[in-house]
């Protein structure tokens, strides 16, 4: 089981980044931390190889209604206790950095995102509906 | 003129082995039900089966050659009510002749290449793939099926039933001498029947129906009645080759014997389906020709030992 | 031999609930395969948005016709966790009993499967026999067999009397012996063993790059459990051994299951015994303050996670479900390469797929 300390994982995220970030503590003891989309990729790499974090739960994606421009990406990690990366998106062009070719786990986790809410993974191929019917042509449901 | 009618339409013949086949399905799938907790079906339930399978529309996939698919059961149909008139039952052999063991081996062979052909016409890639599967099922089990029975005719000396039956008649039942023998032929009786736990080429959950998938209607109906035929005959086969010792006896005697022997064998089937788990078909003619294969072999040469 | 395309579903003997693969073969030889899921979809996630919470725990009950308690478990414990109140424990235990018998019948039901789909339809009509008996304790507790509506919001529905806990007893004693005689049966089948062992095998590398999950994740030797790495109530006072397996084989993920059900029968005795006396519910508020959470769970297929953020008002802003089957199902391509054709079912049954889950 892998168990990392928040404040160490913090700190490496910080280095990658090379710049502050957001946290929104969350009320278990979780923490939300919000990074630029193009460093997503570096951040997760970056936490394969030091930490061995692999335990991807899940991808959500969300509009808050009180800013309706922008699409929140999560990807909610499990280090021991719960831990989200957050990429805000422009609601008009939302392009984000695949993940499934260096941790495949994520991939019908992309494709779901993709779907509902039409956000774009760069360097994917063609996605197939996956929840979806194959004649769908109404737009992302959540959008 | 006349008893040969009788003998081709109501005993041995067509309506006598219907009856024994729908008999049979009813108790195999009573035992098998109550093997698993569950109540089973009625006396009637095969009856009604077969007549509602008569009575629906009979529907073929496009590009499926209908008139094949029509002859396939049909012969497979005539094969075995042929093979049923030479196999002696409780002892009664009207048509008896030297070599009527093969005749009855090779007829009962023929359903299963119909059965193979059924999933080739039939177009569908599950009956293909079912066909292919019997096919190779075949080559499985009949050669130790064929080597372990050809045990009882070395042992009496003719490739006739009826003297095989005479024979154990003043030696014993030949189930005493070839136990191994015997297990190999209810093997391979299973295997020839493709019931469980031998049920490869139409294993449900991998290749749904096998070659009937596509069937319906008086196809499939017929298909089922060959299939019940033949499970009698065969348990009528090796009751006669292993148990058949009543020749001699009392008439009634005999009967009540047989009834026994053949509801014993039933049981055994059965049971067989009940408690084994299918095989893959590659372990299956890994069984085939590394065990059952040499152990038949053996059990030939004991037979021939004895002999001298 | 020519490569030809088998579709198994929409419909098919094998599928119990609606999902399409198209699997290349050659012979009998497996070379690979697609899947397509959706057919269940009904929008679960869409649709929660426009209902208040108190429907949402009927509303969610639906995601799963097998495992539905531990969903409104969840969901309960993350609007429980927004609004800040205590749920009675009582209660915490009510729930937790639910959810292990709910994962005793899912095991047997999944033990049942696999045994059909190698052709052992006697013990998959014993297994299904057996699980009748979980499914009477939760008949006769919250009066439905499959959907409990047992939760609510602060609490569960209903209490138990003394009657009902001994006969709850009594019917686990029972199901423990018959479930510990058809385990003998099927570790001592040699066939099911021939079937399983060493049919697809996964590494602990490969399960932790697929992010796999429950009992799959556990045959492979990944230890994970979210019952005790990351408990919620009441499993933090409980105390219970995760089982694992170093092979990775269909047939470890057997074993595995089957370990799971005897030690989650002596669980249900624990938690019968230390449960205490008090009330089963609190009044809860319609309104949820503003925030967001992160549960998770160990649902019988492993762990099932929920996100849920409220905007102030009665109705949920967003709440995702991720269920256990779906990074799963995404290894099923990946095991779908040389194997047998005869190994693919077992293959599709070892993962225990819920599709209505996974679908949502």
């Amino acid at each position: 089981m892998v168990m990392i300390d928040q404040k160490t994982l913090q700190k490496e995220i910080n280095n990658v980044i090379d710049s502050d970030f957001e946290i929104y503590p969350g009320i278990q003891g979780d923490h939300t931390i919000c990074i630029p989309s193009v460093q997503l990729k570096n951040v997760i790499v970056m936490m394969m190889d030091k930490f061995d974090c692999r335990h991807l739960s899940g991808i959500t994606a969300q509009i808050r209604s009180e800013n309706q421009d922008v699409i929140e990406v999560l990807y909610h990690f499990w280090i021991g206790s719960s831990f989200s990366l957050m990429i805000k998106l422009p609601k008009h062009a939302p392009k984000l950095a695949e993940i499934t070719s260096i941790l495949p786990g994520a991939d019908f986790y992309e494709r779901e995102v993709a779907e509902m809410f039409g956000v774009e993974f760069i360097g994917r191929e063609e996605i197939p509906p996956l929840l979806l019917p194959d004649d769908w042509d109404q737009g992302p449901p959540f959008i | 003129m006349i008893s040969g009618l009788f003998y081709l339409l109501l005993f041995p013949g067509l309506l006598f082995q219907v009856i024994c086949s729908l008999f049979f399905e009813w108790l195999d799938r009573k035992l098998l039900a109550r093997f698993q907790r569950r109540v089973g079906p009625p006396w009637f339930q095969p009856l009604a089966d077969l007549i509602k399978l008569f009575s629906k529309e009979d529907l073929l996939p496009e590009g499926a050659n209908d008139l094949v698919a029509t002859l396939l059961p049909l012969i497979s149909l005539s094969a075995v009510l042929t093979a049923g008139l030479y196999i002696p039952i409780a002892g009664f052999t009207p048509f008896s002749f030297e070599g009527d063991l093969i005749v009855i081996l090779f007829l009962m062979s023929v359903p299963t290449l119909a059965y193979y052909l059924a999933g080739v016409v039939s177009v569908g890639v599950y009956s293909i793939l079912g066909g292919s599967r019997s096919l190779l099922q075949f080559f499985s089990y009949e050669v130790p099926l064929l080597i372990a029975l050809s045990g009882p005719a070395i042992m009496s000396g003719s490739w006739s039933v009826e003297q095989i039956m005479i024979s154990q008649g003043s030696m014993g039942p030949f189930i005493l001498f070839q136990p191994v023998g015997f297990v190999l032929a209810v093997v391979g009786l299973i295997g020839k029947l493709k019931r469980d736990p031998l049920d490869i080429p139409k294993a449900k959950s991998e290749v749904v129906g096998g070659p009937l998938t596509e069937f319906t209607g008086a196809k499939m109906g017929l298909w089922h009645l060959v299939m019940n035929i033949q499970a009698v005959l065969g348990i009528f086969l090796l009751t006669n080759l292993y148990l058949g010792w009543t020749k001699t006896f009392n008439p009634l005697v005999a009967v009540v014997v047989f009834i026994i022997e053949f509801l014993v064998l039933v049981v055994i089937l059965s049971g067989a389906s009940a408690i084994y788990a299918r095989l893959r078909i590659d372990q299956l003619a890994g069984l085939g020709w590394r065990i059952l294969v040499p152990l038949s072999l053996l059990q030939i040469g004991f037979v021939i030992l004895m002999g001298i | 031999m020519n490569k030809i395309s088998i579709p198994i579903g929409p419909q098919h003997p094998l599928l119990k609930e609606p999902l399409t693969m198209n699997i290349d073969i050659s012979g009998e030889r497996v070379l690979g395969g697609t899947l397509r899921l959706g057919y269940v979809h009904r929008g679960i996630e869409r649709l929660a948005q426009q209902k208040t919470y108190v429907q949402n725990v009927h509303l969610i009950e639906r995601i799963c016709g097998i495992c539905s308690h531990v969903h409104t478990t969840t969901f309960c414990h993350a609007v429980e966790t927004l609004l800040g109140i205590d749920v009675p424990i009582r209660a915490q235990y009510i729930r937790a009993l639910m959810c292990e018998l709910e994962r005793v019948h899912s095991h047997l039901l999944w033990l049942g499967i696999i045994a059909k789909h190698v052709g052992l339809d006697t013990i998959f009509m014993h297994t299904w026999h057996d699980r009748e008996l979980a499914l009477d304790i939760m008949e006769e507790v919250s009066g439905g067999r499959v959907s409990h509506a047992a939760n609510q919001i602060g609490g569960v529905r209903f209490d138990l009397s003394q009657e009902q806990e001994a006969m709850i007893r009594k019917t686990v004693n029972d199901l423990s012996d018959k479930a510990n005689t058809l385990m003998d049966v099927i570790e001592n089948e040699p066939v099911l063993q021939a079937r399983t062992k060493g049919v697809a095998p996964l590494s602990a590398e490969t399960i932790k790059n697929y992010c796999v999950v429950g009992p799959v994740a556990r045959a492979s030797g990944v230890d994970v459990d979210m019952r005790r790495d990351h408990p919620p109530p009441p499993y933090d006072r409980l105390t219970f051994n995760v089982i694992t397996r170093q092979d990775g084989d269909a047939w470890a993920r057997t074993v595995v299951r089957a370990e799971e059900t005897r030690e989650t029968l002596k669980l249900c005795h624990t938690i019968l015994d230390e449960m205490p006396d008090g009330p089963v519910s609190v009044r809860a508020p319609r309104k949820v303050p503003e925030g967001e959470v992160v549960v998770r769970s160990e649902a019988p297929r492993g762990e099932l996670l929920y996100y849920l953020r409220s905007d102030g008002s009665e109705n949920p802003a967003r709440l995702k479900v991720r269920t256990p089957t779906l990074p799963a199902l995404n290894l099923i391509p990946k095991q779908l390469s040389a194997i047998h054709v005869a190994d693919i079912p077992v293959v599709m049954a070892g993962v225990d797929l819920c599709i209505a889950c996974a679908d949502r």
